[in-house]
């Protein structure tokens, strides 16, 4: 166990610093420059050139690259070239938000997914599995952008229920979680179908009816925990993916997360500020995925000591 | 499922009712779709963030009707073509750290940004400047490189204590202004806390960038206003709710066409004429814009002092647009093909596909590019690009000519981006330079503006109107022509009484 995480930890470093370099070179490559935006047009070229030596502009794109991989050795992102925050204090103010809406999304995901893919592999071809996937694919069909002000409509509007939008109490995390879970509860409940029908054909399924177990045992006890390998790869990328920030659905409902924050910095070109999104977010995917195969090696030995079926 | 776990669902929805926010407090929300960037007037160069700071500081010269300076808190005296005295009102506010605004504040505002080690983007403005000097607590002296009849116009810069100027304090976040506004706090990036000093009332500025979320806020009565910035078709469906207030009046603003100059088919005068003749600019505001804009025929408005109503229009006429694209050389088996870039905002993306359609039908074939504001503003900048599209928001000077469209200006150093060179528009400005009057100027302006229309190295689209929507909990709110928030020194909440039955409707 221990080579294998070391394999998986050494494996993730490299990742993210490629990715870091990577994004790095291409946020300095399209065009668009943070001095237009800050000083505007009218400045004086003058002007512009000390404002592009006082940020380090001016200098060679590798020494900036370098400079940054340094201070993030030391855990020194910089500072924003817009409010002069550090990058870290910006992180720091928008990851609780995104950590926040994550976890919501992601129980909503998992109290929809589920059940839903339990029923429909459950009653193969009948009216549960009919309408199960159909609110799969309605569910992978509607855009959240779309389904967002729907439900603001609906539940803030119509019902009074939550507010429309900002991150004020409980009961504002309450539709973005819907939203974002939505497409990602498709998604896994059609995985969560599949997995289970194959794995219900099994002959120790068919043995495990046979000793007399409620149906209910039967597939949380025996197909279930062999569902659940595929279940958990799509979930770590789903997690993954969370974590990197729902652009779309924190614009529709002003979630200050990371997503948002990535947007807003690439859009002033604050290169900082995007390197520190993009930082974390490598750091995110990374470290879910690399959680996704210890959990396999803990749910299925014959990964941990790298035997085959 | 168990009992416990049941009665829990069927109270989420209470518990969720008991959460929601409500307003219970008496502070006026306005909807913003850009949180301001810097509420240091040295620096702050985004829309909203000069909106702000107007609330915040009081600067010397303001603008009327037809943007002629007037005095703000200083009333001043041309004691020579290059020597001006500008004598603050004895009633100039007072600084929300409650000293009071004397000479000083002025000199150390002015000097701040004309010192280049400063590197403040509104350096250039007030570049004429040569010296400036106390004469008394409450008079400045100004003294300038050259004349300019113009200068007071230029003093818009928003003053800052000068004590707190030296002790380098952290404007940007923590504003210190004698405006009629104080700041109260930033709790979050999107959500700004002032007061207005007259009354102590707080003002919440909110941050909400999708345009149909505002609206919904606004009608939920989680926002009690907003202004500008939503779709023609949010502002029909608000005129539609009988809760909701809609105001509207003329705007300043200014949408074109840019050409580019250089390209070989923009660049010849009988493209863009066509071009010009080939657009139903009325129609699209009638149809598309649902009114909320009225026609340009140049950059200035027709009512501002320097701007030239006696333009005529160039009339909607597809015959005479295709019969020039024919003289040119372009025929439906070898039709003009055009790039026409525009920024990813859906609703110019939506205009862009209007006039791309208008032009297929006099035989120019246009593709659409969009992108990210980064991408679109460093391709016009650098010259990459056909046609393009873009507003100016805010100006009040004509001096802008020079920096739009002088031979000198082309960018980094103006915005010349169309690579426009003129012989008789530099002399005209070059003109306007040595011009002693104002009336002088104005005259040079409308020979300048006629020029440009003849040359149109802009095409003309529309200036937008100015809209607000508001719910029933507020009145009194006047909208200004650039878009500035300065109404909110007016607005009031009103009495219970006065909103319960429009607040009912508005809940449900």
């Amino acid at each position: 166990m221990g080579a294998f995480l070391i394999s998986r930890l050494l494996s993730a470093l490299i990742v993210i610093i490629g990715v870091v370099c990577l994004v790095f070179m291409l946020i300095h490559l399209v065009p668009g420059d943070p001095v237009d935006v800050m000083l505007g047009e009218s400045a004086i070229p003058a002007d512009r050139e000390a404002l592009r030596s006082s940020l380090g502009l001016d200098r060679p794109i590798t020494v900036q690259l370098t400079d940054f991989l340094k201070g993030v050795a030391v855990l020194d992102l910089g500072d924003s070239l817009h409010t002069r925050q550090p990058v870290s204090e910006l992180l720091a103010s928008h990851i609780p938000a995104t950590l926040e809406l994550a976890l919501a999304a992601l129980i909503v995901t998992l109290l929809t997914a589920i059940p839903l893919g339990i029923l429909a592999a459950v009653n193969r071809g009948g009216m549960g599995d009919w309408g199960a996937m159909g609110f799969s694919m309605l569910g992978l069909s509607i855009p959240n952008f779309w389904l967002g002000p729907l439900l603001i409509l609906c539940f803030s509007l119509w019902l009074g229920w939550t507010p429309v939008s900002g991150r004020e109490d409980f009961s504002s995390l309450i539709l973005p979680a819907v939203t974002l879970g939505t497409g990602f509860a498709a998604i896994l409940a059609r995985m969560v179908r599949s997995s289970l029908l194959e794995v219900l054909g099994e002959d120790y399924v068919r043995t495990a009816r046979a000793k007399g177990l409620d149906e209910t045992r039967v597939i949380w006890r025996h197909a279930m925990r062999n569902a659940w390998l595929p279940v958990i790869t799509l979930l770590g990328l789903q997690l993954g993916a969370l974590l990197g920030g729902a652009v779309v659905t924190e614009v529709v409902f002003d979630w200050p997360g990371i997503g948002s924050l990535m947007i807003e910095s690439i859009q002033k070109r604050d290169y900082p500020v995007v390197q520190g999104c993009v930082l974390f977010i490598s750091l995110a995917y990374v470290l879910v995925n690399t959680l996704t195969d210890i959990l396999y090696g803990l749910i299925d030995p014959r990964i941990r000591s790298g035997g085959t079926a | 499922m168990g009992w416990r776990r049941l009665s829990l669902l069927l109270f989420l929805p209470l518990f969720i009712h008991a959460c929601s926010t409500s307003h219970v407090d008496d502070s006026i929300r306005m909807g913003l779709a850009s949180s301001p960037m810097n509420l240091d007037p040295r620096y702050a160069t985004d829309a909203t963030s000069e909106r702000i700071n107007r609330l915040l500081y009081q600067r010397l010269v303001a603008f009327d009707e037809q943007s002629m300076p007037v005095p703000d808190i200083a009333d001043w005296r041309r004691l020579s073509p290059r020597h001006y005295r500008f004598r603050l009102n004895p009633e100039a506010g007072r600084f929300s750290h409650q000293r009071k605004l004397d000479a000083d504040d002025v000199i150390a505002t002015y000097r701040y940004v004309l010192d280049a080690k400063n590197a403040s983007p509104k350096r250039s403005g007030l570049a004429l400047i040569e010296s400036l000097t106390k004469v008394d607590e409450l008079t400045i002296d100004f003294k300038l490189s050259r004349a300019d009849p113009l200068f007071p116009a230029y003093l818009t810069l928003d003053i800052l204590p000068a004590d707190l100027i030296a002790d380098d304090h952290d404007f940007a976040h923590q504003p210190v202004g004698s405006g009629p506004f104080s700041f109260h706090s930033w709790p979050v990036s999107g959500k700004l806390l002032l007061v207005r000093r007259s009354d102590k009332r707080l003002f919440e500025f909110v941050e909400v960038k999708n345009p149909t979320v505002r609206v919904l806020k606004l009608l939920r009565g989680e926002i009690d206003m907003l202004q500008n910035d939503i779709s023609p078709e949010l502002i029909g469906y608000l005129e539609s709710q009988s809760a909701i207030e809609i105001a509207q009046r003329h705007g300043s603003n200014f949408t074109y066409i840019g050409f580019n100059l250089r390209d070989p088919h923009t660049g010849d005068p009988r493209v863009r004429l066509a071009i010009a003749h080939a657009l139903d600019r009325q129609a699209i505001i009638e149809h598309v814009m649902h009114g909320a804009a009225r026609q340009a025929e140049a950059l200035l408005p027709p009512e501002h002092w320097a701007g030239a109503p006696s333009l005529m229009a160039y009339e909607y006429d597809p015959e005479k647009a295709a019969r020039l694209l024919n003289d040119v050389g372009y025929t439906t088996a070898d039709p003009l093909r055009l790039v026409y870039k525009t920024s990813s905002d859906p609703y110019r993306i939506r205009l862009a596909t209007v006039i791309q359609s208008q032009l297929k039908a006099v035989g120019i074939e246009v593709e659409l590019r969009s992108y990210d504001w980064g991408t679109f503003f460093g391709d016009i900048k650098g010259g990459n690009f056909q046609l393009y599209s873009l507003s100016w928001v805010g100006i009040r000077t004509p001096d802008i000519f020079r920096y739009v469209f002088g031979s000198d200006s082309l960018p980094p150093t103006g915005a010349n981006r169309g690579r426009y060179v003129s012989h008789a528009v530099d002399r005209l400005l070059r003109q306007v330079e040595s011009a002693d009057t104002l009336e002088r100027q104005a005259d040079l302006y409308h020979r300048i503006q006629k020029q440009l229309h003849q040359d149109l190295p802009y095409l003309p689209l529309w200036y937008e109107a100015q809209v607000s929507a508001s719910n029933p909990r507020v009145s009194g709110y006047r909208l200004m022509t650039d878009g500035n928030y300065d109404g909110l020194e007016q607005v009031r909440l009103r009495q219970p009484e006065e909103t319960s039955d429009a607040q009912i409707a508005v809940a449900h």
